[in-house]
């Protein structure tokens, strides 16, 4: 693939961000749970989008929920990006994959900038700010860094910051992950798929548009206050769907011209039509842990015919950083649906 | 507060058009304050002292039409720069202090049309301070009143000139015959001149000082200089001829196998369209019409919808109770002015009416040699109010089509500010169902524009008697 | 670790919530740094756009403080709307923008909170020229009104006027803020984002009365006409 020694740099930039990765693991999002269910879609979701998925049939879906870090120590309850990649499978072994996050808008544009920022999240040490210090911006009404958790060392914030006010296309992204918190359940958390995706009409009419999980809980985080616990989520989900489904609803948004289309780090207002594509039941926790969470490969450029993607350099990019990393650390491999 | 009206107080052009063939446009800065205003009493003294004298309308049209005409208009920084009275300065509107610039998202100025990208002089736009505009069928005729208007130079500095002419009949470069409606004013047109389907309009549509097309409501005319004035929105329109046609082009070919195709042209009935032509050929004269409201010819589609055979400068229809089959919702006249038509700002009809007087620039457009040369329209449209009749009407008519729910999202094929990706455009057809068009690129672009006052000959008087 | 370090870390993790400190910021610190590093107010409505979803649906929200700040006074504004009933809604009905509006009494400020298409100077124009009766009688019970009545002679005014008491809408994103005081200078450098609950702080304080956000739409992107002739009840 003529794109695989930037998609390496890509890969390896990343797991520079986390001195503690296993090999063999994915570089970020390493510790997830796979969980099985189904999805249909909503009788007007044909309307907008020709593929499969969407024709209304009953649909097997297999989900992996996970934590951003790409460290391999668990630590569920800190302030952390969520993920939640879907997989649809489809007829005759294809399939198509939905890879979202907890956070709306990525944190840059372009490969570059990635290359860049992962430089700038090189954990650094971080000690507790000194008491005089926190005084004084309070005093200026700033807010003081947050003090690092319990045990931590080494941290990323202070990088994070530095790269966000030397950036202004990075502020939201970076604010908004470093106050995320950590949800009380995987299942009561909004998702992102933050890309532009252009869908197929039956009639030909193609929309730029991004897809979103809205979870028919609601959104719980972990209050600010409660001490953070190291691992609650998988267990809390287990215990979650003995008793009752997790739903999801796939809310798509369609941009209009003059809405950044291919540039991920601003999210849409939400001014603009929203369409309910289906909904997304989740029914247990997959029994083979080690075929549903960590063999399995996920791209978010694995689409359909009906699905294209945008000029989003990095959708674009994430097609071959994904691949690599999925040989890095011997996943199976899905073959791409060949249209 | 409606006095007497009298007609020689107010400039040329306005209530009645010169029909002259040649344009120039002198966009002008103010160089010395004192020397301007000697030369703005000059303009309307009757002995010249060799600068040109300002036309003005007349009870009558003139029976021999002058050589040439003479007229200015000032911008906000003009009126400022010439120390006009503060008290005067502040009654004029906000949009016409704050300049067609500061506009620009109203106007659909965005992108390629965005002031960042206009050329000289209109990149400027503090500088501009007075517009000045010279009528005759000569460029010869052009220079000379240039070099008396110029005079030393003390007074004004010519920042640009944009010339514009009519070479074939009254007609613009997309290939439409233009010109062909404009407001009648009971103080200037009997009843049934040009009747054209639409109440005369009152003359506070036009000018300061007397009631307007709103029940009740009137302006706030500026002292001293207000009463008799009109306000205009110049605009270099540059048009995109080429993508034009290839446009009509495309969508000939998409229709020529669309499934219902034969309602929109019956087979056979190309030789209406135009004689010898292809279906191919007709279609595109179809869409053409479809998308502006009336054929190449002028010919209205409320009243000749199937083919252009109508007297072309037939205008007395309106859009009532007449179904959308033959002049579609969204076409470019009716959107801009959609008469008596149902529309969803009800107390809206009638109310933004314009007059407007603008003439071609740029050579010809020849499609056997296509080249990319700039060519369009220098847009003059005049209104009592900016913001209530020129930007309203720009802003949710024109662009983003707020009058009809069956146009909502979608901007004027013509003129509005279209992004290929996203635009459409519908053409109704008589059983009901409709074609989309989609893929609409910008065919206009703007390229530079101010809003000037055209004050009344005795407001010029005054501020040509400024002292201080 | 000397014990009076571990005591002072205590002390200033605690100052948000310390009486005395919130006492301090409020009256020292905050007027300190609005004299520093002032923050103009913020216009209000939404931002013009030329797109069409941000340009249907657009709220207004708009406070106009009682003169008479009594309950007779509150009950003159009451009854001024509700005289003007029928007015109001033919009005409405025929400005043909307009989703949803209510008029509120809150405290001593008779309010107007509606949901409109468009151009916000078009829909008021178009307004007083339909319901310009009504505005008149209510706009003379509110303070500063009478400068801009009869508004149908006022018209330039009493758009400014209503504009300038239309709440400043807090954009959804935080660091949005930042760019509204900069007023979108393209190319300027980016603020320190630990600043950003100063510059939220100083904002509310130019504007106290502003809408967070430009509300929750269960159907963006449709104007009233569409919904109208979606549903079949005509437009």
């Amino acid at each position: 693939m003529g794109n695989s020694s930037v998609a390496k740099q890509l890969v390896d930039a990343i797991i520079s961000d986390f001195p503690d990765h296993e090999p063999g693991t994915r570089p970020v999002h390493t510790i997830g749970v796979g969980v099985e269910g189904y999805f249909v879609a909503s009788e007007v979701a044909r309307t907008y989008c020709i593929a499969e998925h969407f024709n209304g049939e009953r649909i097997r879906a297999s989900v992996r929920f996970s934590n951003g870090s790409g460290s391999p120590v668990q630590h569920d309850g800190r302030s952390d990006v969520r993920g939640m990649a879907t997989r649809f499978h489809l007829k005759n072994d294809a399939a198509t994959d939905l890879i979202a996050m907890t956070l709306s808008e990525f944190f840059v544009r372009t490969v570059e900038e990635f290359l860049d920022f992962t430089k700038a999240s090189l954990p650094k040490p971080v000690q507790k700010e000194s008491p005089w210090r926190k005084l004084l911006d309070m005093l200026q009404l700033k807010l003081p860094l947050p003090d690092p958790m319990p045990g931590q060392t080494m941290g990323a914030d202070a990088g994070m910051l530095d790269y966000a006010n030397r950036h202004a296309f990075a502020q939201l992204g970076i604010s908004q992950a470093a106050t995320i918190g950590a949800p009380t359940s995987y299942a009561r958390a909004s998702y992102h798929a933050v890309h532009t995706f252009i869908v197929t009409a039956p009639d030909g009419t193609r929309r730029p548009v991004r897809f979103s999980w809205q979870p028919v809980a609601g959104v719980h985080v972990t209050g600010p206050n409660e001490p953070p616990r190291d691992n609650y989520l998988q267990q809390e989900l287990r215990e979650r769907l003995r008793q009752w489904p997790a739903r999801f609803m796939l809310m798509m948004t369609i941009g209009e011209a003059g809405d950044a289309l291919d540039d991920p780090t601003r999210p849409w207002s939400d001014r603009r039509v929203r369409v309910v594509m289906g909904t997304l039941t989740l029914t247990k926790v997959a029994a083979d842990q080690a075929a549903a969470s960590e063999h399995i490969s996920f791209n978010p450029c694995r689409l359909l015919p009906g699905i294209e993607v945008s000029g989003d350099p990095i959708l674009q990019a994430r097609r071959d950083a994904y691949e690599v990393s999925r040989e890095l650390r011997h996943a199976t491999a899905c073959p791409f649906n060949r249209s | 507060m409606s006095t007497a009206f009298d007609h020689a107080d107010v400039q040329g052009n306005i209530l009645r058009g010169y029909r002259q063939r040649r344009v120039r446009h002198l966009v002008l800065e103010i160089a010395d304050r004192t020397a301007a205003r000697r030369w703005l009493a000059a303009t309307v003294s009757d002995n010249g002292d060799g600068v040109p004298q300002i036309t003005r309308e007349g009870r009558e049209r003139w029976t021999t039409k002058p050589d040439t005409c003479f007229n200015i208009g000032l911008t906000f920084e003009g009126l400022a720069k010439l120390g006009t009275p503060s008290i005067s300065l502040d009654m004029f509107p906000k949009e016409f202090v704050e300049g067609m610039n500061a506009s620009a998202i109203k106007l659909g100025d965005v992108g390629s049309s965005a002031p960042e990208n206009w050329p000289a002089p209109f990149n400027e736009p503090k500088r501009i301070h007075l517009v000045a505009s010279i009528y005759a069928s000569e460029i010869a005729q052009l220079d000379r009143v240039q070099h008396q208007a110029l005079g030393d130079g003390k007074a004004l500095k010519l920042l640009g000139a944009c010339d514009g002419w009519i070479s074939r009949d009254n007609h613009v470069h997309f290939g439409y015959r233009d010109n062909i409606a404009q407001p009648r004013f009971a103080e200037i047109h009997g009843p049934e001149d040009h009747a054209d389907g639409q109440p005369r309009a009152p003359l506070g549509t036009v000018l300061l000082g007397y009631p307007t097309n709103f029940e009740g409501l009137t302006w706030r005319v500026p002292e001293r200089v207000g009463h008799n004035g009109s306000f205009n929105a110049f605009r270099v329109l540059a048009q995109d001829v080429a993508g034009f046609e290839a446009y009509l082009t495309e969508t000939a070919t998409y229709l020529l196998t669309h499934p219902d195709v034969d309602e929109l042209l019956p087979p056979g009935a190309e030789a209406n369209i135009g004689e010898g032509l292809s279906r191919h050929a007709a279609l595109r004269e179809v869409v053409a019409a479809k998308m502006c409201g009336r054929w190449r010819s002028g010919a209205p589609l409320a009243l000749s919808p199937d083919k252009p055979t109508h007297n072309v400068t037939a205008n007395n229809f309106d859009y009532v109770g007449e179904d959308a089959s033959r002049c579609p919702y969204g076409a470019h006249i009716r959107r801009s002015n959609p008469r008596g038509g149902q529309i969803v700002q009800r107390v809206a009809n009638h109310s933004r009416r314009l007059v407007r007087r603008g003439m071609p620039y740029g050579p010809d457009y020849d499609p056997t040699r296509p080249d990319t040369k700039e060519r369009g329209l220098l847009g003059n449209f005049l209104g009592a109010n900016i913001s209530a009749q020129f930007e309203a009407m720009t802003y949710d008519w024109i662009n983003l089509g707020l009058q009809d729910p069956r146009v909502t999202g979608s901007n004027d094929p013509l003129l509005g500010a279209n992004d290929p990706a996203t635009s459409w455009f519908d053409l109704p057809l008589k059983s009901g169902t409709t074609i989309r068009l989609r893929g609409l690129p910008r065919f206009v672009t703007t390229r530079g524009g101010a809003y000037t006052f055209l004050p009344s000959l005795s407001a010029i008087r005054f501020l040509g008697a400024l002292q201080n | 670790m000397p014990s009076n370090e571990g005591w002072l870390d205590r002390f200033v993790d605690g100052l948000p919530s310390n009486p005395l400190f919130m006492f301090l910021a409020r009256r020292v610190l905050v007027p300190y740094w609005a004299w520093r590093t002032p923050v103009t107010p913020q216009p209000g409505g939404p931002r013009v756009s030329i797109q069409p979803g941000d340009n249907v649906q657009c709220m207004m929200n708009l406070i106009m403080p009682l003169k008479d700040k009594s309950p007779i006074g509150r009950a003159n504004a009451a009854m001024a709307i509700s005289q003007y009933k029928d007015e109001i809604y033919a009005g409405l009905d025929n400005v043909g923008t307009v989703h949803f509006a209510r008029f509120v009494i809150v405290d001593d400020n008779i309010c107007m909170f509606s949901v409109y298409d468009g151009d916000f100077t078009n829909y008021i124009r178009d307004f007083i020229t339909t319901i310009g009766s009504v505005f008149n009688a209510v706009v003379e019970l509110v303070e500063e009104g009478e400068a801009v009545i009869p508004c149908e002679q006022n018209v330039e005014a009493f758009i400014e006027w209503v504009h300038a008491r239309d709440m400043y809408q807090v954009p959804d994103l935080a660091t949005d803020i930042l760019k509204d005081q900069k007023g979108d200078k393209a190319g300027s450098s980016p603020d320190d984002l630990r600043k950003l609950p100063r510059e939220v702080v100083l904002q509310l304080r130019a504007n106290p009365n502003v809408s967070l956000g430009g509300g929750y739409r269960a159907y963006p992107g449709y104007s009233a006409a569409q919904v109208r002739q979606k549903f079949g009840v005509g437009w």
